[in-house]
């Protein structure tokens, strides 16, 4: 029975890669999704049948499928022409396997189509190889080798579950979609230590190190549409450490990444505008989050540091501090329906919040308004069943500080200081 | 006070493991770092296999809350973050009570939870068979004196 799940999981993603990269349409994914519905259900039956549990731990098969409609009106969030817009479809599909008793193997496809957002196509979310180094009755203690995912921030690891994140749109100030790719997760080696006590609660602390490729479309998206060169990571470090008091429902959480950029300029012959560069980025985050049986609330503060040496001109130096936070609270009226309210405020320049000198410095080029980001949210959610919600909510959204490219802004689609969305999802997960 | 106390233990869930396991019980914070996948193994280092049911069953809610101390939404936050990050893995779900007494019935290491009725039902239902059958008692049920699965005490 495991050998025909496996068979089952490969043909599907094998399938799938295939079909994604024809799939623009919204027919072919409707095609899409009913195959992969069928897929999981034909699993689902398979293993059924067998009715054995002994391997239910050592392989699992996991998924999810969800398709919304967004609208967006006086951005290039998600389309340049402003239209109501299907592209909010995200599609993923886990193995877990159990090697040995220290060693497990695990994986996820995903398929992400979220227009101007992030690159459509499938990637691999994550794949890994899990070492459990050491586990009693209150420690533990893992290596992960491979692709492994953010798991620092608050939601950085659910950001791209749709079920498992809190809204559709996430705080961008935070998940920004632009650099999605870059710091869902890394290639390299990570750990995690948990430690469980009575009196104390529990702990959770985390390192990784490694680093992201960076595609073609996304150096376009984060530099700018002119930029014809090759952008690299060349490390993401990252440390955080959580904690939860004993019984309380209260957590507490702080993050630190440290990451370094190259951009190596295809030259001016190639009509190149843009010089050979290096970037850095520093991100710190405090995180708290209660959770009660009706009221639920969370929140973010943070402060980054974005520095490019280069590109412009050779001699160009940028050093800037950015700080912001979100606060957020979410209230479960019944059991299967829940409201949800947030505020969010971001600056890139804690010395110029308003974008004042930002304009100044670019004779008008670049306006005020892509000097910060600020976003109210209001939404609603409603579980059908334990695997299968609906989804809705509004924002209004004022500055264009979180909108792509990042480093050389598009202020004439982007040429509103407020804007607006709303966004309705479907979500069903096994 | 007396009534109050009658109706919760009609209403008792319990908390049911697989013949061979040997811990016959199990602290309140040990059980929810089973269930919170902070503990995954018993004491004698054998691999813990967890089982639930979907977390809208009623069973399941009360369990979350009365024997966990802990919301339903909470325990699929903590799931599902393992499930879908790669971090580890979480519970097995399955449908109904009776498939859970069979997954803990067939599982060595495996952890369930029942209603006080299932039990005493199947209880029954086994002393039924043992009675009528007693040469083609298998090898399982010899194992526990309490029948197919052993019953686990919970202390505070």
């Amino acid at each position: 029975m495991l050998s025909k799940l496996k068979t089952n999981a490969a043909v599907a993603i094998a399938s799938r890669v295939n079909v994604l990269y024809c799939s623009r349409s919204f027919l072919s994914r409707t095609l899409l999704c009913t195959f992969l519905l069928l897929a999981c259900i034909a699993t689902k039956a398979q293993a059924e049948e067998g009715k054995t549990y002994t391997n239910s731990q050592d392989f699992q098969l996991h998924g999810f499928i969800s398709q919304g409609i967004i609208d967006v009106n006086g951005s290039d969030f998600v389309n340049d022409d402003g239209e109501l817009s299907t592209e909010l479809t995200e599609i993923g599909l886990n193995i877990s396997y159990q090697l040995t008793n220290n060693f497990r193997l695990a994986g996820q496809v995903v398929y992400l189509d979220g227009g101007n957002r992030y690159a459509q196509g499938a990637r691999v979310d994550y794949a890994l190889l899990d070492w459990s180094a050491f586990t009693d009755e209150h420690w533990q203690a893992n290596i992960y080798l491979g692709r492994f995912k953010n798991n620092h921030w608050l939601y950085s690891s659910s950001r791209d579950i749709p079920f498992a994140r809190p809204s559709i749109i996430l705080p961008q100030s935070v998940y920004f979609d632009g650099f999605r790719d870059i710091a869902v997760g890394s290639d390299g080696i990570a750990a995690k230590l948990s430690h469980s006590t009575d009196e104390y609660g529990n702990f959770d602390f985390q390192l990784s190190y490694g680093s992201s490729p960076i595609s073609d479309e996304q150096t376009k998206n984060i530099l700018s549409e002119y930029a014809q060169g090759s952008a690299e990571q060349d490390h993401d470090a990252q440390a955080s450490i959580y904690w939860q008091p004993a019984f309380s429902p209260w957590r507490f959480g702080v993050s630190l990444l440290d990451a370094g950029f190259t951009y190596d300029s295809a030259g001016p012959a190639k009509g190149d505008f843009f010089y050979d560069s290096d970037f850095t980025f520093q991100f710190y985050t405090m995180n708290a989050i209660y959770e009660g049986e009706k009221w639920e609330f969370s929140g973010e503060i943070y402060q980054q540091r974005f520095t490019i040496d280069g590109f412009y001109f050779p001699a160009f130096k940028l050093d800037n501090i950015g700080q912001g936070f979100y606060l957020q609270s979410r209230y479960k009226l019944t059991q299967k329906l829940t409201f949800l309210a947030r505020y969010e405020d971001f600056y890139l320049d804690k010395d110029d919040k308003d974008g004042k000198e930002l304009e100044e410095s670019t004779g008008g080029a670049i306006p005020y308004y892509f000097g910060f980001h600020k976003d109210i949210t209001l939404g609603v959610n409603y579980d059908f069943t334990s695997n299968f919600s609906i989804r809705a909510e509004y924002h209004w959204v004022r500055g264009a500080g979180r909108l792509t490219p990042v480093v050389a802004p598009n202020p004439e689609i982007n040429n509103s200081e407020d804007w607006q969305m709303w966004a309705v999802q479907l979500m069903y997960w096994f | 006070m007396l009534a109050c106390l009658v109706t919760t233990q009609v209403a008792a869930i319990e908390v049911v493991t697989h013949p061979q396991v040997t811990q016959s019980s199990l602290t309140k914070s040990q059980l929810r770092r089973i269930y919170t996948m902070r503990q995954l193994r018993w004491s004698d280092n054998h691999a813990i296999t967890v089982f639930v049911l979907p977390s809208q069953h009623e069973l399941h809610q009360r369990f979350a809350k009365e024997r966990l101390q802990i919301f339903p939404y909470q325990l699929n936050r903590i799931w599902h973050k393992l499930t879908y990050s790669g971090l580890g893995v979480a519970p097995t779900i399955v449908k109904s009570e009776q498939e859970l007494i069979q997954a803990v019935t067939k599982t060595p290491g495996a952890i369930g939870y029942i209603s006080e009725a299932t039990l005493v039902l199947l209880r029954q239902s086994n002393n039924d068979s043992r009675s009528q059958e007693p040469l083609h008692m298998d090898e399982e049920s010899k194992v526990s004196s309490q029948g197919v699965v052993n019953v686990v005490k919970i202390k505070d």
